[in-house]
């Protein structure tokens, strides 16, 4: 059953531990970023996996695939020669544009956690969840009801 | 592979986590942990850090100078048999283990003096003083809570706490959540009833609902409305909602951030009691009072009359021998111990030490007992406390004194004296400076520790806007920081991160008026624009981490 990485606004409070807990796996590149709508709005902004993903169709040695099963857009080789085709064509800005070691730094939902993906597990909150997608709607855990309302109040 | 089981260190919530080690350390997330379901902050994913941070300590310094162990030992022997007991201290801080505190309590027995400080001088040590008949709440209560008031930054302190306050606050539409602060934080954001009290003041607001819920002390609420910047209305409304159904009280304070923290504490505890509602205090450590305070230390060192300082706990950066000039200039023998290398050259010795990951330890959290596990073998070079001092005294445990409880009337009596005595800082003249626990990894994660925040007003008054630079001096330094300006610190009031140790510099050692305590209150700086443009180039060091 494919899962989705949602995110739920009211309940962020900005601690980043998404982006830490993803930096301290991944070596001090976060593969999830974070950003500040205002001073007491905050998000975490993973990757969208997106059904027609964009830096699948900019990467030039076909590094980047998409899961059909899964759903998940991820690096499916070692070839990735930094070239940030796939940061440019990303709608989302959600690719790491600093480059520690020339690889780019593409979220996989932590394809080598079973569990699912860290960011997942260490949110404090739970504004961020792994569910699945048939249980989004009937739990109105989805994207859509979380940015209807911000903090209980309706947008 | 190794796989550890153990108890994050780094606040008292005692959050749960796997430290798996194969090519590097990683965290893996136990959901089956019953205070925070695998849950962690920054700060508990970058824990593992500390174990082979680039600037852990390997071996003693002198001096600033790297020395073999026995010389080290020379010395710890020298500055023992150099002073007399009465010219000798003992200050244990924060990092130790509850069996590490016996033991520099042992230590003083042993040598046989009477100066046996408490170093931890964060305001948040100050919950220890506990209020006759305050409950202390357990998870299930802070759960359940229909209305939730949360004094001072809980979030910041202990981001993994936010989960039950949050789910209470979420479980029904009448559920209530009151934040009283001076700043507005992501906690704030979240509340339904917001107090920005004037800067440090919070202890005036919580007095006035004390005594709005309770007319007998005869508390006039109005002047303690005023003096937090507040109306007398405000407070008797938000005292009123915590009465209706179980409610829960929970109170935060860190470095920078309140005046009077004893009372702050004291004030909370009450206002919990004549709501009925069970209190937590939020803090990062507990550290058992001493026998002579720290104000009394500081005098002794700064008129010469100690010549032997042992300082135990982590020196940097959980406490402060750096802060204080008579330590440096006036004392002969000067013995710390650290897990790592100190910024500048510390004149004195400087023992290595494991860290709290490193070694096997019971302690306190806020919902009770925890356990924990060594993660990784201790640093090479470094030598537990025990057998530090094993080697120069015989020193047996000796238990630290409970802290007697403070009655309700005392404490009320001492807070409208300090409602008396306190005069609001003059505007004008200069900046009221802010302490924030921002969010933040151990070992540099993020970048953001030389910004500072302050109000489109005050930007204005000092003709800077966002991105440029601004140079703050305090009475105990000079730094520059990147401009934000921000809606959420009031006029008059700038903050700043905690966690960076230049930081934390720009905050001298200031004395509570009321207690008597050492404390580090909201520094009064002096602020100027800045010629610089551009930022410093990032350091690679803390990227990696």
């Amino acid at each position: 059953m494919a899962k989705r990485l949602v995110v739920k606004l009211d309940l962020c409070i900005g601690c980043r531990a998404c982006e830490a807990a993803c930096r301290s796996r991944f070596k001090g590149e976060a593969r999830i970023r974070y950003a500040e709508v205002s001073e007491t709005v905050s998000l975490p902004m993973p990757c969208r996996h997106c059904e027609e993903p964009l830096c699948v169709a900019a990467c030039p040695f076909g590094v980047i695939v998409r899961d059909e099963q899964g759903g998940v857009v991820r690096q499916a080789s070692f070839h990735c020669v930094g070239c940030r085709s796939c940061m440019l064509a990303c709608p989302f800005g959600v690719i790491e544009t600093e480059l520690l070691r020339d690889v780019s730094q593409k979220c996989s939902l932590c394809s080598d956690r079973p569990e699912g993906p860290r960011c997942a597990a260490t949110c404090p909150t739970g504004a961020l969840q792994f569910v699945e997608e048939e249980k989004l709607a009937e739990k109105k855990t989805g994207v859509g009801f979380a940015v209807r309302s911000v903090h209980g109040r309706r947008l | 592979m190794s796989a550890v089981r153990t108890t994050c260190p780094f606040c008292l919530n005692g959050c749960e986590s796997i430290v798996t080690s194969d090519y590097q350390f990683r965290m893996e997330y136990p959901q089956d942990a019953t205070v925070n379901k695998g849950r962690l902050c920054p700060r508990g994913n970058s824990a593992s850090i500390v174990v082979d941070h680039p600037k852990r300590l390997a071996y003693p310094l002198l001096d600033g100078k790297e020395v073999s162990w026995d010389h080290a030992m020379q010395y710890m022997g020298s500055a023992m048999a150099g002073a007399k007991p009465e010219e000798m201290a003992v200050v244990y801080s924060r990092g130790l283990a509850e069996s590490e505190v016996r033991l520099a309590w042992g230590f003083a027995r042993a040598v046989g003096t009477p100066n046996l400080v408490c170093g931890y001088v964060e305001p948040d040590n100050c919950f220890q003083h506990r209020l006759a008949g305050v409950k202390a709440a357990t998870i299930e209560q802070v759960k359940a809570a229909r209305t939730t008031l949360l004094v001072g930054d809980v979030f910041g302190t202990s981001p993994v706490a936010s989960g039950p306050i949050l789910e209470a606050r979420y479980a029904d539409r009448k559920n209530r959540l009151i934040v009283i602060d001076s700043i507005r934080t992501r906690q704030a954001g979240q509340a339904h009833v917001f107090l920005q009290v004037r800067p440090g003041t919070e202890v005036f607001c919580l007095l006035g609902m004390a005594g709005s819920l309770d007319k007998g002390p005869g508390i006039d609420v109005e002047l303690c409305a005023a003096a937090s910047g507040l109306s007398g209305r405000q407070l008797a409304d938000a005292a009123q909602m915590l009465v209706n159904g179980p409610s829960f009280v929970g109170s935060a304070m860190h470095l920078g951030r309140v005046y009077y923290p004893v009372q702050h504490s004291l004030m909370s505890q009450l206002v919990a009691i004549k709501a009925g509602a069970p209190f937590t205090g939020f803090g990062e450590a507990c550290v058992p009072l001493g026998k002579t305070g720290f104000e009394e230390f500081r005098r002794q060192a700064g008129s010469g009359d100690l010549k032997s300082v042992f300082w135990f706990g982590g020196m940097y950066p959980y406490s402060y021998p750096e802060l204080m000039p008579e330590l440096t200039g006036q004392v002969q023998f000067r013995i710390v111990t650290s897990i790592f290398r100190p910024e500048n050259a510390l004149p004195g010795l400087v023992i290595p030490v494991p860290s709290e990951l490193e070694k096997e330890s019971t302690g306190q959290s806020y919902w009770g007992e925890v356990v924990r596990h060594p993660v990784a073998a201790a640093y090479s070079g470094a030598r537990p406390l025990a057998r530090v001092l094993g080697e120069s005294a015989a020193v047996t445990e000796l238990q630290a004194d409970p802290v007697s409880e403070v009655s309700a009337r005392e404490a009320v009596e001492k807070t409208v004296a300090a409602l008396s005595g306190h005069r609001p800082v003059p505007v004008g003249v200069g900046f009221c400076l802010l302490g924030e626990k921002r969010a933040s990894g151990i070992g540099g994660f993020y970048d953001a520790e030389d910004e500072i925040r302050l109000s489109s007003p005050d930007a204005a008054k000092l003709s800077v806007g966002t991105g440029e630079y601004v140079e703050v001096e305090s009475a105990t330094g000079k730094a520059e920081f990147r401009v934000r300006v921000t809606v959420a610190v009031p006029e008059g009031a700038m903050s700043i991160g905690v966690n960076a140790h230049r930081n934390r510099a720009l905050f001298p050692l200031a004395k509570d008026a009321v207690s008597g305590k050492t404390t580090i209150a909201p520094a009064q700086v002096q602020v100027a624009k800045s010629a610089r443009t551009s930022a410093p180039a990032v350091e690679m060091i803390a990227r990696v981490g």
